[in-house]
C-alpha cells in the first residue's frame, strides 16, 4: 500500500506535528470528502425530494446516488433498506424505539459493548419491561459462542444487539455464525459497525443480518452523519419514532399516510452536505481497498504490540494477537493516569491516542479499571508513526 | 495546592491568550471545589501536571521523574512560595500606601511601585555648613527644640505639623505644596523651619524672619511665591524687592530689619534649634509622632495626620 500517496488526500496529515491515533474515535477526512460537502453548499444548496425547480432535483439525485453507494456499499439488496441517521447512536435509538417489543423481550447484549448499545435497551427494560441479558466473554476478551448458545437456549429472545467490533479493544465477534445461531433460535440480529465498516468489506444481505449501524465519522465522513440498515420486511412493519416533515405522503387534521421506508423514518430536512459527504468516504473507501486497509493494519498493530508488549507494568485489553485487533491497541498501566500519558503524548510529540473509558463504562466498572489508553491506527498511519509513539511511550514509562 | 498556583500563574498569562484564560477558569473552578471540601472533577491537575511533565521531559528525563516523584511536594512548596511572597507583596504595598516606599518610612531600599526611589530623595545638608551629626530618621526630634519664635500656621492646633525646608531644594519645594494643601483641608497648625540647605539662600532667613515680624499673613503668601517661583528668581534680589513690594509688605522696613544685627542673632538662634532636631536633609517633616524624609505624596502626610481612612474625613 502507498501510504505516502493516501496520506497526500487528507489536509490535516500535512501538519508534520500531528501524529493521529484516534480514529476509533473519528477518523480523518480526505480533501474528496471535504469538496464534496463543499459541493452541497456551493452548487446545489436546496431541498431534496420537496421543490421541482433544477437545484432541488440536482440535490434529490445526488442524494438518491449516495443511497444506492451505501446500500452497495455494505452489499444491500436494496437503496431503501438504507436510513440515513445522524450516527450509529441514532440508528440503534431508531430500532429500539421503532421495533414492537413486549414486556418479557429478551434483548441480547455483549459484557463490552458501547453505550450507545447498551443505553437504549436500558431504557426499553423501564418502559416495556423487556429483559436485557449480557453475554460474558472469555477471559482473554473475545466473543464466547458457548455463551451466547446458553443464553438463546434459555428462550424469548427477541433481538441480539452486537458490536460487530468492540470499541474497547478492536476485537471483532464471529458475527456470520451469531446471525446463524441467533436465526435458529428466532431472535433478530441487529449489530453496531460503528468499528467494523471502516475496516472491513460488510455483506449485509450474504450476512443475513436484519439490522446494521455505522457512522459516517468513522469511515472517512463527515461528523453528524450516520446510516441504518434494515431488512425492508422488518422496516414495513415498524412504526417511525420520530415523525413529521418528509415522513409522510399526505395528511389530514386526524390523520395521515407514511411514506415507505427509508422516508419513514428520515423525518425532517435531511443533513444533504452530509450525505454528499458520506457518499463520497464510501467511494474513497472503497478505492483504497480493504484488504489493503486489512493488511496495512495488521502491520502497524504488530509494531505497536512488538514495541509496547513489554513496557513495565502494561497491561493489554483484548486477545494478546494483534491479528485479533484490528487497529486497536488499548492498554492501561496500574498506578498511571490513563489521561496523564495520552495528554502526555500530545504535548511531547503531538501524538493523539483516546484516554478514559471510551464509552464502554459498564466494562471498566465491572473490571474496576479506572481507565485505559485506545491506540487506534488506521490505514494512513505509517511505521515511523508507530515508531515515535513506542519511543514517546517508553520515555515517559521511565518517567512516571 | 497546585490549583491555586496554577489559578494565579494562569491568571496573569490569561491576560495574553484566551487559551489560558480557559484553563484559569477551570483552575478556579478546581479551587472554588478545594475550599468547599470537594474533589477537583475536571481533571484540571492530571492535565496540567501532564503538560508540564511532557514539557519537561523532552528537556531532561532526570528532572521530569523527579518533578513526577515529588510533584505534591513542589506544589506545596511553590504554594508556600507564594503565600510568603503574597504577604510580602501586601505588605510592600500597605507599606507603600502608608509610608511612600516599599519597605517602610524613610527606607531607600528598592521598590517595585518608586523604583527610582522619588519619595525617599532629600536635599541632604552639608557637613561643612553644618554642625550636626547625621543620626538617621530615629534621631529625628523636635523634643528639645524651641519651636516658640517660627512662623505659625493656624497657631491654635496642639499638634501642628512642623515642616523643615528649603526655599531652593527641589524636594521642598514638591512636599511644600503637599503641607499646604493638607493645612488648608485639615486647618492643621504648621510651623515652618526655613534651612537653607542652598547657601545662596541665607539671606532669605532674614528675609523670612522680618517678614513674618512685621505682617505674618503676607509671610505665608510671601512663602508661596518663594516655593514656586523659578529657583533662579530667588537669587535675585530685585524679584524678592519686587515680590514683597507687590505683597505690600513695607520694604524699607524689612531692609532696615534684616540689617539689625539683633535679626542676624535671632535667626542664628533659630538655625541653632532647627540643628537640635537632627534632621540630614530637607524635606523633614514632624507630623504626630512621625518624621517623613523626603517628599512623600500627599495621601502619606495625610495619613500621618488623620489615620489611615483620611479620606473619609
Amino acid at each position: 500500500m502507498d501510504v505516502t500517496r493516501f496520506r497526500q488526500d487528507f489536509p490535516i496529515l500535512q501538519d508534520p506535528h500531528i501524529t493521529y491515533f484516534d480514529s476509533a474515535c473519528q477518523s480523518l477526512r480526505p480533501q474528496v470528502v471535504i469538496d464534496a460537502i463543499e459541493k452541497y453548499y456551493l452548487q446545489m444548496p436546496a431541498c431534496s425530494g420537496r421543490s421541482m425547480h433544477r437545484l432541488a432535483a440536482n440535490v434529490t439525485r445526488q442524494v438518491d446516488q449516495v443511497r444506492a453507494a451505501v446500500a452497495k456499499f455494505i452489499g444491500a439488496a436494496k437503496k431503501e433498506e438504507i436510513i440515513f441517521t445522524r450516527n450509529t447512536t441514532e440508528g440503534i435509538n431508531l430500532v429500539a424505539n421503532a421495533l414492537a417489543f413486549r414486556a418479557g423481550d429478551v434483548i441480547l447484549i455483549s459484557d463490552k459493548e458501547h453505550n450507545s448499545n447498551l443505553i437504549p435497551w436500558q431504557k426499553l427494560v423501564r418502559t416495556q419491561g423487556v429483559v436485557v441479558k449480557i453475554i460474558p466473554s472469555q477471559s482473554d476478551n473475545t466473543f464466547d459462542l458457548d455463551a451466547f448458545d446458553r443464553l438463546l437456549g434459555q428462550g424469548g429472545v427477541r433481538l441480539a444487539a452486537l458490536g460487530m467490533t468492540s470499541n474497547l479493544d478492536g476485537a471483532s465477534i464471529p458475527f456470520a455464525e451469531v446471525v446463524k445461531r441467533a436465526h435458529r433460535a428466532g431472535a433478530l440480529v441487529l449489530f453496531d459497525a460503528a468499528q467494523s465498516a471502516p475496516h472491513q468489506k460488510i455483506a449485509v444481505k450474504a450476512l443475513d443480518v436484519d439490522f446494521l449501524a455505522f457512522s459516517g465519522h468513522k469511515l472517512l465522513g463527515p461528523s453528524g452523519m450516520g446510516v441504518l440498515y434494515g431488512k425492508t420486511k422488518l422496516l414495513e412493519d415498524m412504526q417511525p419514532f420520530m415523525v413529521g416533515g418528509d415522513t409522510v405522503a399526505t395528511s389530514t387534521y386526524e390523520t395521515c399516510e407514511y411514506l415507505p421506508p427509508p422516508e419513514k423514518f428520515e423525518a425532517g430536512l435531511q443533513d444533504y452536505a452530509g450525505i454528499f459527504g458520506l457518499g463520497a468516504a464510501v467511494e474513497y473507501l472503497q478505492n483504497v481497498g480493504f484488504d489493503a486497509i486489512h493488511k496495512q493494519e495488521l502491520l502497524l498493530n504488530q509494531a505497536i504490540t512488538n514495541g509496547l508488549i513489554n513496557l513495565p507494568g502494561l497491561a493489554l485489553i483484548g486477545p494478546a494477537d494483534p491479528a485479533l485487533r484490528g487497529g486497536i491497541f488499548t492498554f492501561y498501566i496500574n498506578g498511571i493516569d490513563s489521561h496523564r500519558i495520552a495528554l502526555m503524548l500530545d504535548q511531547m510529540a503531538g501524538i493523539m491516542v483516546r484516554s478514559g473509558q471510551h464509552c464502554v463504562h459498564s466494562w471498566f466498572n465491572a473490571h474496576q479499571i479506572t481507565g485505559s489508553v485506545r491506540v487506534s491506527a488506521y490505514f494512513y498511519n505509517t511505521l515511523e508513526e508507530v515508531n515515535r509513539l513506542v519511543e514517546n511511550l517508553n520515555k515517559i514509562r521511565k518517567v512516571l | 495546592m497546585f490549583c491555586i498556583i496554577a489559578l494565579v500563574v494562569l491568571s496573569i498569562l490569561g491576560i495574553f491568550s484566551a487559551a489560558n484564560r480557559a484553563l484559569a477558569r477551570e483552575a478556579l473552578d478546581c479551587v472554588l471545589r478545594r475550599m468547599t471540601f470537594r474533589p477537583c472533577n475536571t481533571g484540571f491537575d492530571e492535565k496540567m501536571k501532564a503538560k508540564i511533565l511532557g514539557a519537561v521531559i523532552m528537556r531532561s528525563e532526570r528532572l521530569a521523574r523527579f518533578i513526577s516523584k515529588y510533584f505534591e511536594v513542589l506544589a506545596w512548596f511553590f504554594f508556600i512560595l507564594f503565600l510568603g511572597a503574597s504577604l510580602m507583596f501586601s505588605r510592600g504595598l500597605y507599606l507603600f500606601y502608608v509610608t511612600g516606599s516599599c519597605n517602610g518610612l524613610n527606607q531607600k531600599a528598592f521598590c517595585v511601585f518608586d523604583p527610582a526611589g522619588a519619595n525617599n530623595e532629600v536635599s541632604a545638608v552639608s557637613s561643612a555648613v553644618c554642625t550636626y551629626t547625621p543620626g538617621g530618621e530615629n534621631n529625628l526630634t523636635i523634643e528639645d527644640v524651641n519651636l516658640g519664635g517660627f512662623p505659625t500656621l493656624n497657631p491654635q492646633d496642639k499638634q501642628p505639623i512642623v515642616f523643615v525646608g528649603c526655599y531652593a531644594c527641589d524636594y521642598s519645594r514638591k512636599s511644600y505644596q503637599a503641607i499646604i494643601k493638607l493645612v488648608d483641608h485639615y486647618h492643621s497648625g504648621l510651623i515652618f523651619l526655613h534651612y537653607p540647605v542652598k547657601e545662596k539662600t541665607d539671606y532669605l532667613n532674614k528675609v523670612g524672619y522680618c517678614a513674618y515680624k512685621q505682617d505674618p499673613a503676607k509671610y505665608w503668601q510671601m512663602n508661596d511665591i518663594f516655593f514656586t517661583t523659578d529657583k533662579l528668581n530667588l537669587d535675585d534680589d530685585g524679584f524678592i524687592q519686587k515680590s514683597l513690594n507687590d505683597l505690600g509688605f513695607d520694604t524699607n522696613a524689612l531692609k532696615t530689619c534684616v540689617g539689625d544685627p539683633a535679626t542676624e542673632l535671632a535667626v542664628q538662634k533659630q538655625m541653632n534649634e532647627i540643628v537640635k532636631t537632627k534632621f540630614y536633609g530637607t524635606p523633614t517633616v514632624f507630623i504626630k509622632d512621625q518624621v517623613s524624609v523626603g517628599p512623600k505624596p500627599y495621601r502619606v502626610y495625610a495619613v500621618e495626620l488623620k489615620g489611615l481612612f483620611y479620606w473619609l474625613q
